[in-house]
């Protein structure tokens, strides 16, 4: 609220060019002199109102409803068809609608940028002092205001390519946009918390699955996660230790197999894994009977572990191996000179810095196995399915069970219901564990 | 002068018109998708039609999109679609649904004629016909090893076991497939339907039901049962196993395999609790839509008609060995001769339409069958089969 | 250490014992694609481990008969998209995490938080959403869109860079401003070569990305097949009626998309220098 104030103070407070600012963009700087960036700030404004004319508010105007035109058929004697006059496109308009509000928001910033740098001005006017003029301006993006240059492009790409699908799908969960409601022939329009009601209200056997299949999906998270860093540690420690030759072959190797792309090794794992598969085919010639690694519940989910181990492990190593270099080599030598054993090392000095340093790493790799479509659904596609749940199989993750509820049934309103519920545990759970921990707290003194 | 002018530029003016008036062919400009494998036959199909019709200036672009995505690709953006695209029978719903195909007025009578029961069938939606038939061959069958196997012996699933138990091979078939499973059970008599509400509603846990599911226990259990993927057919047949269910996109795989011993035919019959039912099948059909977006309607309904047409779908025979679904195309000698088609055609006798069958039976039936391939049996089938009804239902 | 006596130490000789039969593991379901590419007999499955025949068949189809898989046209194709988003996303992500590790602002702690949950987000509905925008843009089914569509949310990936960066003493930093260098220059100049194994890493996961991915492209490009990249073309090859004849073809299509990656990390490896900032600070 005091924010809103300052622009009334600001106002009240300003000479007249400030005032004039408030109406044409850019008039608190191209009626001081600075000229270049007051008719930037002019040109911003034009095409935003162009914009907004020319199609922004004509998708606003239709969110409320998302549409009201169906299509409509129209009889042609002559031609012997039927002519379509097409309708809304509830999909679009929504699309659409939450871009305009984001144009319009970032609008708003660039407005808010407007008012402050034309009020600033007059006080340094008032000053007496020089405004700066574009080359000053132009220095100091690189230097004390190196985050906004360095920040711009990243922030523009992860709005567009991001935010920007994220509320698109957050929205869709309050609609009815499902099998019966798919766009062009149909509209969809807002039902509110509808879909949440149904998810909690609805019959035992849904509900028996998601926490069967929640639990799962934490199990399997945990392992996958530290089996995978442990290991990947372990590995690049072995590789980096002194007297270890050969270093660029090892680590080559194991970077061969992540060279090769996922789809492809997952999809000859699980040949040769089947029941008839290479595998079992050589453990028939030892002797022993064959193996169900993909058809037996429990093997299945050891079987998936054990499987992301092999894909997971080259990765960590490389983030672990950059790491694990720039531990100052001081480090060490002082506890060797300590005599210290390479366990002690390894618990006290090796594993707190790289803990340190990659727990944001941990927590987003934790929160991704969490929604690990690929290496569940490329290996066992989620089976081997199950009576016991609601249209999911025994090593089916949220995700998986999402997708295969969304793609065979196209119920994409509920699917973006359960994606907003699963978002929320995660970023929930996320943020409390990153802000606590002492990554945060410690930043500065570590630096 | 000025007068002289006036003249001049009056009948200058007249020119201009008259030359304007001279009649134009016009450009019309049509997209066709159609899957990787077609490309070169469609692009032949495609130039026959621009010489046949010389009304208008066509320009026909082919794209790739394979039969089994085309209606993910379409619904994608209705806008960019084709004007005229190639679709598997069971996505035919879910276009409509979504206003996506353009409805056949045209030449409808004939359409309907001209064509198998069966695929017009498949191509209407709420009494409205959507598509034109293609291809009538998108349901499978039983392959065997004449060696091995008599085609006495093919006619009774029991029968094929024992024997194929006794010369040490195996009877394939992917069990944990809603697409397969259904066999037994449409066979009982068993049905899917869609429900007044637009639920679907499923009969598989009745008493016939039960007893489709003791002898799908009854096979699974079998020494000589087989169960895997279709590469697991084409890599072992003729050597580990003897027979097995698959489709047409198999045949030319599996008759190089055989060689001599290549033989296929109509599913056979099961034992339901005594009494011998012949197993059925879902009837697949490839068939050719219109766009409901399209620029050029009248010039895709034609093009569309022309791919389907009892011409070009003897050509698709002679090219890429699938069965039309036109009448005559499909009584020709050849398409008899041809072993995979007549087994086919024997099997559509006892097929059924897969108009009714919703997203949700997929899974659940996948499920109950991945149960008896495990020899999973701590619940009864009875119980199996009423989890599994519960949740095809939705 | 060429000239030092080499001391035998049980503990290297268990290590190699152990990083050899990793080593063999790891390595094992990629010979086995290997031997896969050169079997002679089609199909996807046989009752036995080894070909029976082999053969460079499948090698030579891949670039001879492009008539049904344009495979050069693919590999080329991936090979332009992912040198751009190579470059454009180690661009991004670089400048992200060093301004939030290294330059304080308003703002800063609310950035980073928004920027760890945003990728939480299990969607598909967003690969629709992407293409409509890019469709808006009049990018749609080209190689720009697909370069966009890698490279555009990387500035998202920053914790592993910044939590390199955090490493760096900053007394680097202080040397540098006495010296009279501004932010920019002490980014460019300092910062940044000793970073080499974290670029290392980015470069590589951005270049692999367009090799392996194939919803996105599916979903961007589709039915413009002559902009396919490598992975969705592959997959063509495994489809229920082609997959008895182009298996072992796919295999080697999958083998030969390796071998850039790896070259590039061959080359890559030169920059994996080690402990180098305990030598700047000493010196």
């Amino acid at each position: 609220m005091r924010f809103i104030k300052n622009y009334f103070m600001t106002f009240a407070a300003g000479d007249i060019i400030t005032k004039i600012s408030y109406l044409i963009m850019g008039a608190g700087c191209f009626l001081r002199g600075q000229i270049i960036k007051g008719l930037l700030f002019l040109f911003l404004q034009a095409s935003f109102i162009v914009y907004l004319f020319n199609f922004g508010l004509g998708q606003l105007k239709l969110l409320p409803t998302l549409g009201t035109a169906t299509r409509v058929e129209v009889w042609n004697e002559e031609l012997q068809i039927y002519e379509y006059v097409q309708g809304d496109n509830s999909m679009l308009i929504l699309l659409f609608s939450v871009m305009t509000i984001i144009i319009i928001l970032a609008f708003l910033v660039i407005y808010h940028l407007n008012i402050k740098t034309a009020y600033n001005n007059q006080l340094t006017k008032e000053r007496g002092g020089k405004l700066n003029n574009m080359i000053r301006d132009i220095r100091s993006l690189f230097d004390s205001n190196l985050h906004v240059t360095f920040l711009t492009l990243p922030t523009i790409g992860v709005v567009t390519f991001t935010i920007l699908p994220l509320i698109f799908m957050i929205l869709i969960a309050f609609t009815n946009y499902d099998q019966s409601h798919q766009p062009p022939g149909n509209l969809f329009t807002w039902v509110g918390l509808e879909n949440f009601r149904n998810i909690f209200w609805n019959d035992p056997l849904q509900a028996r699955t998601f926490v069967g299949i929640l639990q799962w999906t934490l199990i399997w998270a945990f392992f996958a996660t530290f089996s995978n860093y442990i290991l990947g540690m372990i590995l690049a420690l072995m590789i980096n230790k002194k007297g270890i030759r050969l270093k660029k072959l090892w680590r080559t190797i194991f970077v061969m197999t992540i060279a090769v792309p996922q789809f492809v090794s997952l999809m000859l794992m699980s040949r040769l894994l089947a029941d008839q598969g290479a595998m079992n085919v050589l453990l028939g010639y030892l002797g022993i009977g064959p193996i169900q690694f993909l058809t037996n519940a429990l093997y299945a989910r050891i079987t998936v572990i054990v499987v992301n181990i092999w894909v997971g492990v080259p990765y960590t190593m490389l983030i672990t191996s950059g790491i694990l270099m720039n531990i100052p080599a001081d480090l060490y030598e002082s506890a060797r000179i300590d005599g210290a054993n390479p366990v002690k090392t390894f618990t006290r000095i090796t594993l707190p810095y790289m803990l340190f340093v990659t727990t944001p790493y941990l927590i987003t790799q934790f929160v991704g196995n969490i929604n690990n479509f690929n290496v569940i659904y490329l290996l066992t596609g989620g089976g081997p399915l199950s009576l016991d749940y609601y249209q999911a199989g025994k090593t089916d993750l949220l995700v998986t069970w999402l997708y295969k509820l969304t793609v065979n049934n196209q119920d994409y309103n509920l699917a973006s219901a359960i994606g907003i519920i699963i978002f929320a545990i995660s970023a929930a759970m996320s943020l409390i564990v990153y802000n606590m921990s002492s990554s945060t707290k410690k930043e500065e003194t570590f630096q | 002068m000025r007068k002289i002018l006036a003249i001049i530029l009056t009948l200058a003016m007249f020119g201009a018109v008259l030359a304007g008036c001279k009649k134009e062919p016009e450009t019309i400009t049509l997209k066709v998708w159609g899957s990787q494998e077609d490309q070169a036959m469609l692009q032949e199909m495609i130039d026959a039609f621009k010489t046949a019709h010389t009304d208008a200036n066509y320009v026909i672009t082919l794209g790739v999109v394979s039969e089994a995505d085309a209606k993910t690709k379409v619904l994608e953006d209705p806008a960019a679609a084709a004007d005229v695209f190639q679709f598997a029978n069971d996505q035919i719903v879910d276009l409509v649904n979504a206003g996506a195909l353009y409805e056949v007025t045209r030449n409808k009578a004939d359409i309907i004629a001209a064509n198998m029961e069966g695929s017009i069938e498949a191509s209407t939606v709420n009494d409205k016909l959507y598509a034109y038939p293609s291809t009538a061959d998108n349901g499978y069958f039983m392959y065997y090893d004449k060696s091995v196997l008599s085609a006495e012996d093919v006619k009774s699933l029991d029968t094929m076991l024992t024997v194929a138990d006794a010369a040490g091979k195996k009877v394939f078939m992917d069990v944990s497939n809603g697409w397969y499973i259904a066999s037994f059970f449409l066979g009982a008599g068993g049905k899917l339907t869609v429900g007044e509400d637009g639920k679907q509603v499923c009969d598989f846990n009745n008493a016939n039901g039960a007893k489709a599911g003791e002898a799908i226990k009854a096979f699974t259990a079998h020494n000589a049962f087989l169960t895997g993927e279709d590469a697991v057919l084409t890599g072992g047949i003729g050597t580990t196993i003897a027979a097995g269910v698959s489709g047409t996109w198999n045949a030319e795989a599996i008759s190089e395999k055989l060689g001599e011993n290549y033989a296929a035919t109509k599913l056979p019959e099961f034992n339901m609790g005594g009494t011998q039912a012949q197993m059925s099948s879902f009837a697949g059909f490839k068939l050719v839509g219109v766009s409901s977006q399209t620029q050029a309607p009248v010039a895709a309904m034609e093009l569309a008609e022309w791919l389907t047409n009892e011409e070009n779908q003897i050509k698709r025979f002679e090219t890429r060995q699938m069965g039309p679904a036109n009448i005559n195309a499909a009584n020709s000698e050849e398409v008899k001769a041809n072993v995979a088609l007549a087994a086919l055609a024997e099997q559509n006798q006892h097929a059924v339409s897969q108009k009714e069958v919703l997203g949700g039976y997929w899974v659940p039936a996948e499920a109950f069958g991945t149960a008896m391939e495990a020899k999973d049996y701590s619940k009864t089938i009875q119980e199996m089969l009423d989890e599994m009804v519960a949740q095809i239902q939705g | 250490m060429k000239t030092k006596r080499r001391k035998f130490s049980f503990s290297n000789l268990a290590i190699y014992i152990i990083l050899s039969a990793m080593s063999v593991v790891w390595i094992m379901p990629i010979l086995w694609l290997i031997m896969t590419s050169f079997r002679g007999e089609p199909g996807a499955w046989t009752p036995y481990i080894f070909p029976k025949e082999y053969t460079v068949a499948n090698y030579t189809r891949l670039f001879t008969e492009t008539g049904l898989f344009n495979y050069p046209r693919w590999f080329i194709n991936t090979l332009i998209v992912a040198v751009f988003t190579c470059v454009i996303s180690t661009i991004l992500v670089l400048m992200t995490s060093y301004t939030l590790s290294r330059l304080r602002f308003r703002g800063r702690k609310g950035i980073m938080n928004i920027g760890l949950i945003l990728g939480m987000f299990p969607g598909f509905m967003s690969m629709i959403a992407i293409y409509f925008i890019l469709k808006a843009m009049g990018l749609s089914q080209s190689l720009t869109a697909l370069v966009l569509v890698y490279s555009g949310a990387a500035g998202l990936g920053y914790f592993i860079a910044k939590g390199f960066f955090d490493t760096i003493p900053r007394v680097l930093d202080e040397a540098a401003i006495v010296d009279g260098a501004n932010q920019n220059t002490i980014f460019w100049r300092i910062i940044l070569p000793l970073s080499k194994p974290i670029v290392v890493y980015t470069v590589l996961m951005s270049f692999i990305a367009p090799w392996v991915d194939f919803i996105f492209v599916s979903v961007i490009m589709k039915d413009n097949y002559n902009n396919y990249t490598i992975a969705l073309g592959l997959y063509q090859m495994i489809t229920r009626e082609n997959i008895y004849r182009y298996f072992t073809q796919f295999c080697a299509g999958a083998v030969l998309i390796a071998i850039p990656i790896t070259i590039l990390f061959i080359y890559m490896q030169k920059y994996y220098v080690e402990g180098v900032t305990g030598g700047a600070v000493k010196g």
